[in-house]
């Protein structure tokens, strides 16, 4: 059966062309757990939408070349929120909404929370593993990492260490986590990775090829795909809890300038970086790491203001 | 008396400040919030006319009243969007609303809410005033959670007619309303964003000023008895009806929000933008109150365009006056 290209919701708009949300569907031979890619929630991450497009293109040459390689149902939703992705801005512009604080029982009537709903709905109704991909805000740049909730872990750490990512991050519930769509497909039995790369606005190739390559491993390890995947090693990702990571946050508002790359190892006192004050040309602070690790999250938008992140830090083994 | 209650440095000088204003002896006080969206401006333009008020008392310019007990107000909370003139502010994008109990340490909006939070924890009586949603309007209403005695006597004294009894949502726990859940707490809603609409901010100031009166926190030697016509009436989530467009283009509104509907009753009609063509009538599923109307003619399909609380239970939760 050939890829199949369905719209999940379609909504009349005020000049003509509706919004519509597309999904792929690779149909399978056999029934092994059935795959959906999500990526574009928010519409000025793009990192995922890379790694869509490769998935995209590797299954369709797939189809030809190994006919019954796809063992498991594999969907793609390549631009779940097509009016922030057209104008590039993490919230629903029409409504200055987060679609992605929209999910959840009890949300005032609304057209995003119809769309959330019917994403939910169809989501829940064609999965048995969601991965949903995200870049960071306008601020920090991350390492390709999974962040799980606490309560997930069970279900979620196998399929993450199979994802080639290169951090693996811990941490208990927080309110705010309950109106996303990871945490409802969580909460709903369906075992869900938000897969965090780069920052938005951007793509950075080498991590979404990285990522691109987990995909297939993950693939592979469920069944959904039986060829092995034609790539080189994953990686073993760093598994951290919340004690064996460290913040940095800006003790003054003004430019933050950096001196370190994402994916650096640190020593302790390492320059990480300075503040410097934009009207006064006063230096107001010398940011050295306070333990050694791996960095993982490092500010890349220099408007810092006071309390903001400045980088995240594994803590090297033996520094918790 | 103003007080700044958190100083937050800006990059390029003109510092972030949050004020609250108190008035009255110490002792638990009745807190008023509003500004937590910087285009929520009734509650900010309530909130001034309340400061005004209060201290003309204080000052003894007000013979007929003394003040009893204490109120503090806490009249902008996003200050950043304030200042850029937006809903959210444009550097994070965050909705204020989303961000308690917040954390002294944190980023701008954690401080912010923890500041909020720690100078309202207190409080005996909570009030959080808001407008509609982006593009809607409110008639003046009360919006509740699970109402217990202490809310419903709140609702009773406050003398406006409309309470809607809100669902739990999965973003609650991260509002201010949800911290103050130990509180006899209510939210006073009003108006559309970015616009101020002095009638309905006049008549939730009477309320306030009822709600201040009835609980002894300001005593009026008139002695006037209030009027006992008014009568609230707590209506259910699904009581709530959202009536959605099946088209989209241009929606011409032909009601007044706070009206009450006829079954069939026109509300507006969609039409196309490029023909003039009317494309849909909207119209009253049932009689009801039209609580929320939209006001930004452009719309999409799907969209409500109105919310209607109506009658069909059989049974009527009315409040005692
Ligand atoms: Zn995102």
């Amino acid at each position: 059966m050939p890829v199949q290209t369905q719209c999940i919701l379609s909504v009349k708009s005020p000049l003509g062309p509706p919004i519509e949300i597309l999904k792929h569907v690779f149909p399978a031979q056999s029934n092994k757990p059935r795959v959906s890619f999500v990526t574009g929630l928010h519409g000025d991450e793009l990192e995922g939408l890379y790694i869509c497009h490769r998935l995209m293109r590797y299954l369709k040459e797939l189809k030809t070349t190994y006919p019954n390689a796809i063992q498991g149902e594999i969907n793609i939703y390549p631009a779940v929120n097509p009016q922030a992705l057209e104008n590039s801005t993490r919230l629903w512009p029409f409504f200055s909404l987060d679609i992605n604080r929209t999910f959840g029982p009890g949300q005032s009537p609304s057209l995003a929370v119809e769309t959330s709903q019917t994403l939910l709905d169809d989501l829940q109704s064609s999965s048995d593993i969601v991965i949903d991909f995200h870049s960071s805000n306008l601020h920090l740049m991350e390492l390709p990492q999974i962040r799980i909730i606490k309560d997930f872990e069970k279900k979620l750490l196998p399929l993450a260490k199979k994802s080639n990512v290169d951090l693996i991050w811990v941490h208990p519930n927080a309110d705010i986590f309950e109106s996303t769509l990871g945490f409802n497909l969580n909460r709903s039995k369906i075992p869900t990775l938000v897969i965090e790369i780069g920052i938005c606005h951007r793509i950075h190739q080498s991590m979404g090829d990285q990522i691109f390559n987990g995909m297939l491993s993950l693939l592979h390890h469920t069944g959904t795909l039986n060829i092995t995947p034609p790539s080189e090693k994953i990686i073993e990702p760093r598994q951290v809890q919340p004690d064996q990571v460290a913040m940095v946050q800006a003790s003054h508002s003004g430019l933050f300038i950096k001196q370190v790359e994402i994916g650096q190892t640190l020593e302790k006192g390492d320059k990480l970086g300075k503040l410097i004050d934009p009207v006064t040309g006063n230096v107001l602070e010398e940011i050295v790491t306070p333990c050694p690790g791996l960095l993982f999250t490092l500010r890349e938008h220099p408007l810092t203001h006071k309390g903001s992140p400045l980088v995240r830090i594994a803590k090297s083994v033996g520094e918790q | 008396m103003k007080e700044k209650i958190l100083t937050l440095p800006n990059p390029f000088g003109g510092d972030l400040e949050l004020y609250k204003n108190t008035w009255g002896k110490s002792g638990e006080p009745l807190s008023i919030v509003s500004g937590l969206q910087g285009d929520h401006l009734n509650g900010m333009f309530l909130n001034s006319h309340l400061t005004q008020f209060l201290d003309s008392i204080v000052e003894g310019l007000h013979p007929h009243y003394t003040l009893t007990g204490q109120v503090q107000t806490f009249p902008v909370v996003n200050a950043n969007s304030v200042r850029s003139g937006s809903r959210l502010w444009p550097l994070d994008g965050m909705n204020m609303d989303l961000a308690f109990p917040g954390n002294p340490d944190g980023e701008t909006a954690e401080s912010i809410a923890s500041t909020i939070w720690q100078h309202t924890r207190d409080s005996f009586w909570g009030i959080i005033l808001q407008s509609a949603p982006p593009h809607y309007e409110d008639a003046p209403h009360i919006q509740v959670y699970k109402p217990d005695g202490r809310v419903k006597k709140m609702c009773t004294d406050l003398r406006i007619e409309t309470v809607r009894r809100q669902k739990e949502s999965s973003t609650q726990k991260v509002n201010l309303f949800h911290q103050w859940q130990d509180i006899s707490s209510v939210i006073l809603s009003a108006g559309s964003p970015r616009t101020i609409n002095p009638q309905q901010c006049e008549t939730l100031f009477q309320g306030i000023l009822n709600f201040m009166k009835a609980e002894g926190i300001l005593k009026d030697h008139r002695n006037k008895k209030p009027d006992s016509k008014t009568k609230a009436r707590i209506y259910k989530s699904d009581e709530e009806i959202s009536v959605r467009t099946t088209t989209a283009g241009m929606f011409l509104k032909e009601v007044k929000v706070g009206s009450h509907l006829k079954q069939g009753q026109k509300i507006g009609e969609v039409r196309d933008i490029y023909s003039g063509k009317r494309l849909e009538e909207v119209t009253a599923p049932e009689d009801g109150l039209l609580v929320t109307l939209r006001q930004y003619p452009i719309v999409y399909e799907k969209e409500p365009m109105a919310i209607i609380l109506t009658a069909k239970k059989s049974w009527r939760e009315y409040l005692p006056f």
